[in-house]
């Protein structure tokens, strides 16, 4: 250590500190494990909070079964080699109804399979606290999110309601009925997650490197075919290009970037000279004016 | 830091984006500095940020264009509106008022700059103070045309009150005085003589024009008579609340982790000084004490922990000390307090009330509160007290505190970490009041003389002997215990309400 700590050291002491003061506090905490980059790096700095202990709640994952299967892949791989307890909750409801993100609007999707899903999930393990890698840097609603974000009854956020945070001090008591979302990576920006990953040699979903994949542009927008319920419509065609994704998600509203970053140095250097913030490539929040706060009213994460 | 000035994007904005020289790219930067901008609502603080954003080198290009393409332009030129890029929630969009905090980040060359925006509204007090009370350095925004005001007599004594050691005052908007330097000396002096009562270590007034650009990130050509630093220039030689972190030892224990039989951590962050392996480290609560054998993380064990370091430390005795103690150096322990003084800003939107049942939150511990009173109120203008009973959101109320058991609090203008307070209300969990402790007191103190107490096991066996445990008839044995309260005392009795009992439901075992 040298005497002045870098501004990654000290993020990470800050996530760290957090960690341990929810696990404290809350009754039966999950960490909302969603497989990409910043779930890597949430996931790596709860291992770091509770060393040499093991990690001590459980991973939760709602898939919304169209997940890009190299996702998945690497979820079921993290669990088994880090002895990770790994729950994986899918709203069946939505699935027997036929909700899915190539025939529906995306705010219908992302309202059916993955808050219903995530309020399903939480309310069926009777969690009281849940971590996420949400960054105050990734969008303008979130910018003035709390590190303890409270929910009343029925996951509702309300921003009138969230409570001011001074110092250092974490006040987690809850009242009747409420929850909590807690955000260690607050401070954090994306760069900042890439340079860490490159620093503490993390393992990324492969989907982050460039690589020859089938694609189908549609509206502007590089999607790739990862199975074959994305077909190509009228004067659309399935073609080969080198390709990357700056974030994750359901792979029909997930856009890929033209690239030939295909190791983690060129990946953060793409990142770090980049000329567009990652949420250009995630199609959910283009849909609506307001879109993200939207969707955090109605307990998004 | 590369400038990035409005024609110069413009230019390159086509161009194929460079890539980094490979060795620079775990870029660490060398800190973080925690930045609060507040000031009235016209002063031009959103214009101001927006341009340090802008002239930062690293905003994404469809930030930038975003901007442009609005076709917004800042009041009476010709220039982008910068204030677009601190806009946040949509109510306030269409409101155009902030009304809460909203964090940015950006990078220089040599650090991390995280702006705290906090509103200018003089409702929201409490939100400035909530802010500040993250900030290393504070930049204080006047209109050149208008000065220093009331408002920024509150701003400045706000940000004494929560630590805050670094202030700025940026005299914006000095193209309306005709970039006069008699103007900016007037307002310089007034900061000066104002500043005298506060404890900065450091308070610089910087001549600027948020809209043109003038002394932010660049010099200014229209003020040659001013020599010193532009915003930025400045911004960067300002150390972090960290690195100033005094020197006596404290950590708060956060948590206990087990490995096996072997291994016993006390978990937590070095909050002040630093410790090494070998040192003595004690609990001064129940004065139990243990050498350090081990610090713990998951990259390896360190030969010491110092200020803002999360470790884990493993003492060579197994001794009974868990969340909620604060070790120290013997010889530099803080005082097992069972009265305090504090220094509360009031942010809840309930007033305060002498019976609603608080806990009092510090670090890491949860400590009933067996009695509180409201002494004084604090007038931030003429920073004078007057005797009070009572107080309500954006009050600054000086209170006496009686701890339902001992805990470990510093004193606030001592040690700073150890000396933060929050009161919480015990049954809704909210955060009523952010504070500082101004005194520490081992003793216990009587209650007064005459003060009658309504017992709650007297209540629940009477009154309200109909009422179950459920969070439902909790609020209304509460509603009834204060109305029977409300009634004794305008018959001239002096009384309170029994504290509620610690919430059995498994939390905070500090409690």
């Amino acid at each position: 250590m040298t005497a002045s700590p870098s501004h990654l050291d000290l993020l990470e002491s800050e996530s760290i500190h957090i960690f341990r003061e929810a696990a404290a506090q809350f009754r039966k905490p999950v960490l909302m494990y969603s497989i990409g980059k910043d779930s890597t790096v949430l996931l790596h700095l709860a291992r770091k909070a509770f060393f040499p202990q093991a990690v001590p709640f459980p991973l939760l994952h709602v898939d919304t079964t169209w997940k890009f299967r190299d996702m998945i892949a690497f979820r079921d791989r993290t669990a088994r080699e880090l002895g990770l307890n790994l729950i994986v909750h899918t709203n069946e409801e939505g699935i027997k109804r036929g909700i899915n993100p190539i025939d529906h609007a995306p705010s219908i999707h992302t309202d059916v399979l993955k808050t219903q899903a995530l309020k399903q999930a939480l309310d069926k393990y009777g969690f009281d606290a849940a971590f996420g890698g949400a960054r105050r840097d990734e969008e303008a609603s979130r910018a003035k999110e709390r590190v303890f974000s409270f929910r009343a009854s029925g996951h509702r956020w309300d921003p009138r309601k969230q409570r001011p945070e001074m110092w250092h001090l974490l006040n987690g008591r809850l009242g009747t009925g409420e929850t909590v979302r807690v955000f260690p990576m607050s401070n954090w920006t994306e760069k900042d997650v890439w340079r860490y990953i490159l620093r503490e040699k993390l393992e990324v979903v492969p989907l982050y490197y460039a690589a020859e994949r089938p694609t189908i542009v549609r509206n502007g927008q590089i999607l790739m075919q990862d199975d074959q319920r994305l077909q190509p419509r009228d004067g659309e065609k399935v073609e080969m290009r080198k390709i990357r994704f700056r974030t994750l998600g359901d792979y029909p509203l997930t856009a890929a970037v033209e690239s030939d970053a295909d190791t983690i140095e060129s990946v953060v250097a793409e990142t770090i000279n980049a000329q567009t913030s990652e949420r250009q490539g995630r199609l959910i929040d283009h849909d609506q004016a307001g879109a993200m706060e939207k969707k955090k009213q109605e307990g998004y994460f | 830091m590369s400038v990035h000035a409005l024609h110069k994007t413009e230019a390159t904005q086509k161009a194929a984006p460079h890539l980094e020289v490979v060795p620079n790219l775990v870029r660490e930067l060398g800190g973080i500095t925690h930045l609060l901008t507040c000031g009235s609502v016209d002063d031009g603080k959103s214009t101001l940020i927006g341009r340090l954003l802008w002239d930062a080198s690293d905003l994404y290009e469809d930030q930038r264009e975003n901007v442009r393409r609005s076709g917004r332009k800042a009041a009476g030129t010709d220039l982008p509106d910068f204030s677009m890029l601190l806009d946040g929630l949509v109510a306030e969009r269409e409101q155009g008022i902030t009304i809460d905090i909203a964090w940015k980040y950006f990078d220089t060359d040599t650090r991390r700059f995280v702006i705290i925006d906090s509103p200018g509204h003089e409702q929201y007090t409490r939100n400035m103070a909530s802010g500040a009370s993250h900030a290393d350095v504070a930049i204080v925004l006047v209109d050149a045309r208008s000065g220093v005001k009331k408002q920024t007599k509150r701003h400045t004594a706000i940000l004494d009150l929560v630590g805050v050691k670094h202030v700025v005052l940026a005299v914006n908007k000095m193209d309306l005085v005709g970039w006069s330097e008699d103007v900016f000396r007037k307002i310089e002096a007034d900061f000066r003589t104002l500043c005298w009562k506060f404890n900065f270590w450091d308070a610089t007034a910087i001549p600027l024009s948020a809209v043109f650009g003038d002394n932010v990130s660049a010099g200014s050509g229209n003020m040659p008579w001013y020599t010193g630093p532009t915003l930025i220039q400045h911004l960067e030689k300002t150390p972090s609340r960290t690195s100033e972190a005094g020197s006596v030892f404290r950590f708060p224990v956060q948590t206990v982790l087990r490995d096996g039989q072997d291994f016993r951590g006390l978990a937590g962050t070095v909050t002040s000084g630093s410790v090494k392996v070998g040192d003595i480290v004690v609990d001064a609560l129940s004065n139990a004490s243990g050498k350090v054998i081990r610090i713990a993380t998951m990259n390896g064990d360190l030969p010491s922990a110092s200020a803002g370091q999360a470790v884990a430390l493993q003492l060579d005795v197994d001794i009974d000390v868990s969340r909620g103690a604060v070790l120290s150096a013997p010889e530099m322990r803080p005082v097992p307090a069972q009265t305090i003084e504090a220094r509360f800003v009031w942010l809840s939107e309930d007033a305060f009330s002498p019976t609603a049942g608080y806990l009092l939150r510090t670090s890491t511990d949860l400590i009933p509160i067996s009695n509180i009173e409201i002494k004084a109120l604090l007038d931030l203008e003429t920073m004078a007290s007057r005797p009070a009973r009572s107080c309500s959101a954006n009050d600054i109320a000086i209170a006496k505190i009686s701890l339902g058991r001992a805990a470990s609090i510093d004193v606030f203008t001592e040690t700073p970490e150890t000396g933060t307070l929050l009161l919480v209300d015990s049954v809704t969990g909210a955060t009523m009041a952010g504070g500082i402790a101004t005194s520490v007191n081992a003793k216990a103190e009587q209650p007064a003389e005459g003060h009658f107490v309504l017992k709650r096991d007297m209540l629940a066996n009477g009154l309200n002997r109909d009422l179950s445990m459920s969070s439902s008839d909790r609020e209304e044995f509460m509603r009834r215990a204060n109305e029977v309260a409300i009634i004794l005392r305008s018959a001239g009795v002096s009384v309170a309400i029994e504290p509620p009992p610690p919430v059995d439901d498994g939390m905070d075992p500090g409690l």
